[in-house]
């Protein structure tokens, strides 16, 4: 029709002679204008329908993100190996007052120590009847303190939000764990080591997770505690370890301290006697002593030393804590724990390999754990032959706990050493490395087992964990020479010996004999029985299954140990 | 016709405004209600951090002993106690058929149990000997 009309208006417009006409100008304009909406509404058209089938548009939608703020720390938690709390960052409140807008600063106070009674009544008053805006009352209060003391509805009170470092376990891992100072760093233990990854922003959310157990460390503590209160000791430590792959379950240093308020600890509460602390261990160094000559052919168990009397050199005299005076088969020096025989046993050795076997286990270079406090064993600089022999049966060499526990753990493992982590780690198969034959390791878990079931060791053996382990007694070294009442007892345990998992040790210093132990204070006698206990109270835990011994496997070697 | 269609769009735009406007609230309204709950999930993963350090002290080897001595009359599982499998188990010891009675069954003679009490006697005298 308009096109009708527009012809029309052409025809019209003809005789104007090419002038158009204002109105068929406008119509035209108009027209391109209908277009352009005509245009449009096809692409809305479009989209609609476009909309209408498509999906990507609602899935858009529905999948809006929702951001929860994260709750932020300055600090990572730390758990144990079953991811159990044993330090975690809390926000604390800390509480401040304005005094001058305090109308009954008497009233106040009393009703603030009521809340928080370890603070003095009367400093409270004084600080309260100040003429200052702003005096701290407490930092760092408990949820429950915060409460009440919102309860009392005073206007002059205001709290300031702080983090605090929480140690839930307290005094127990105290050494392991170690303190922070009042700013959150790390001041020893292995919030001291891994200060910079504990505080590291962006990694503070995932915890750092050590290789301890806390129910195998109560359980260490506990037993260690009791004994060092019957024994009247001057210290105590305690190791547990897992002898394949090195972890540390449980490390107990007594006296503790508790990380949360470490103001006024003194040094002795805060020295870790299981790494930093450095011993002559005793006997359980024969272990050493065995191994080497059992690994290097150059004896076995057939062989035997003479035992009749004590050893003489240059001005020392070698004797027996449980002399039997006369001629020793291998197991049998071993198991009676002789001085004599180990002593000739190591000059067959040398003293030459025997330092280096003994620097191959690590007992020469300080203990490469993830703790600052570790102490460098000491020993003779000048190997002498009176040396090798001391040496021989841990006397002039001194180790900390945590490099015995590595040492024996490779030796009943089947010879892999192990460095010793506080980390759960599930790749500890790269650092190993191969320190005696298999069949040797099999050798000494025959006489770790016979020195307890028949030797020295015999208050250690928790019936059904068929446990091996060797005794240790040392007398402490007092300003040039011995002290003959102040000992340092110990014993060194491995179970199940059938298939090593763990070694337990325990060492009391300066324990004293009692009714019990008929006056007795050797590692027999005392440090056994803690591992006996540990034993009985962590086996379940840790997964280990009691059963019947196969009396067959030492049977051998069994014979070769005579009675008397 | 032409002035019923213009009515009925404009009627039509008012209502899908007043529509749009209306969805537009509630949307609003919704995402006010997710930062709310957002916020509340943040607190409440505060205050679970709280908890979880009272948990942990709460059940602390310490103290699960202290109330274990004080409410329950349990004792430390003994070697003897732990069963690896289940055939460990013993089978229950049937009764013995007296004059062909099947309904009341008497109790075996317990020969086993003595050589318990025997085992034991010989585990104290192993103990003193040590």
């Amino acid at each position: 029709m308009s096109f009708a009309r527009a012809q029309s208006y052409q025809f019209d417009a003809d005789p104007m002679e090419g002038e158009r006409s204002p109105l068929a100008q406008a119509r035209a304009r108009l027209m391109v204008g209908v277009l352009l909406f005509l245009g449009a509404f096809v692409l809305m058209a479009i989209r609609t329908i476009d909309l209408g089938l498509s999906s990507p548009a609602v899935e858009r939608t529905a999948t809006r993100e929702i951001v929860v703020p994260p709750v932020t720390f300055a600090r990572s938690d730390i758990v144990d190996r079953n991811g159990e709390l044993l330090a975690v960052n809390l926000q604390t409140s800390s509480l401040y007052a304005n005094p001058r807008k305090i109308k009954d600063a008497k009233g106040l106070a009393q009703k603030l120590s009521v809340v928080l009674p370890d603070l003095s009544h009367a400093e409270l008053e004084q600080k309260l009847s100040s003429n200052r805006s702003f005096v701290w009352i407490k930092r760092k209060l408990t949820p429950r303190q915060k409460w009440q003391v919102n309860a009392i509805g005073e206007p002059a009170l205001s709290f300031q939000d702080e983090e605090d470092r929480l140690y839930p376990h307290g005094r127990l891992a105290a050494h392991a764990l170690g303190y922070v100072d009042v700013d959150g760093k790390g001041l020893a233990g292995v919030e001291h080591y891994f200060d910079d990854r504990l505080s590291e922003a962006g990694r503070t959310a995932k915890p750092l997770a050590l290789s301890l157990d806390i129910r195998v460390q109560y359980a260490l503590a506990d037993e260690l505690e009791a004994a060092m209160r019957a024994h009247q000791a001057v210290g105590a430590a305690g190791l547990v370890m897992d002898v394949n792959t090195g972890e540390v379950i449980a490390m107990v240093s007594m006296p503790d301290y508790d990380p949360n308020n470490v103001r006024g600890v003194g040094d002795e509460e805060k020295f870790n006697r299981v790494t930093k602390g450095v011993y002559e261990l005793g006997s359980t160094f024969k272990t050493f002593t065995f191994a080497n000559a059992l690994d290097d052919g150059i004896a076995t168990f057939d062989d035997g030393y003479d035992a009749t009397k004590p050893l003489r050199i240059s001005r020392f005299t070698i004797n027996d804590d449980h002399p039997k005076k006369r001629y020793l088969t291998l197991p049998e020096i071993f198991a009676f724990s002789s001085n004599i025989g180990t002593a000739q046993l190591a000059l067959d050795i040398g003293g030459e390999r025997q330092q280096e076997f003994l620097q191959s286990l690590g007992l020469l270079t300080p203990a490469s754990l993830e703790l600052t406090e570790v102490g460098a064993p000491m020993y003779p600089s000048t190997w002498r032959k009176v040396s090798t022999m001391t040496i021989s049966y841990g006397h002039g060499i001194a180790v900390s706990p945590v490099q015995l526990a590595t040492g024996i753990s490779s030796i009943v493992n089947g010879g892999q050493l192990n460095s010793p982590t506080l980390l759960k780690s599930n790749d500890h198969w790269q650092n190993t490395r191969q320190v005696i034959s298999p069949a040797t390791s099999r050798q000494m878990r025959q006489l770790l087992r016979l020195a307890v079931t028949k030797g020295t060791g015999g208050r250690s053996d928790a019936r059904g964990y068929r446990v091996g382990g060797k005794t240790g007694t040392a007398e402490k070294a007092v300003g040039g020479g011995y002290d003959r009442k102040a000992l340092i007892s110990s014993f060194m345990g491995v179970y199940p010996m059938d298939d090593p998992q763990y070694a337990v040790f325990a060492l009391l210093d300066e324990p004293k004999g009692t009714k019990e132990t008929f006056g007795f204070a050797s590692g027999g006698w005392v440090a056994a029985p803690v591992v006996k206990n540990v034993i009985l109270r962590t086996a379940p835990l840790l997964g280990v299954l009691p059963k019947e011994e196969d009396e067959g496997l030492y049977q051998r070697v069994a014979l070769m140990i005579e009675d008397d | 016709m032409r002035r019923l269609f213009t009515v009925i769009a404009a009627f039509c735009a008012l209502m899908a405004g007043a529509a749009l406007m209306q969805l537009k609230l509630a949307v609003q309204d919704q995402a006010d209600k997710v930062a709310a709950l957002a916020d509340q999930i943040h607190n409440d993963e505060e205050s679970l951090r709280i908890l979880e350090a009272e948990w942990a002290y709460l059940t602390s080897p310490h103290a699960l002993q202290e109330q274990s001595i004080e409410f329950l009359a349990l004792m430390p599982p003994t070697p003897k106690q732990v069963l690896g499998s289940a055939s460990d188990i013993p089978l229950r010891r049937s009764g013995e058929v007296v004059d062909g009675e099947h309904s009341v069954l008497l109790p075996t003679s317990q020969p086993q149990e003595k050589d318990a009490d025997e085992k034991k006697k010989d585990e104290k005298q192993k103990e003193k000997a040590l």
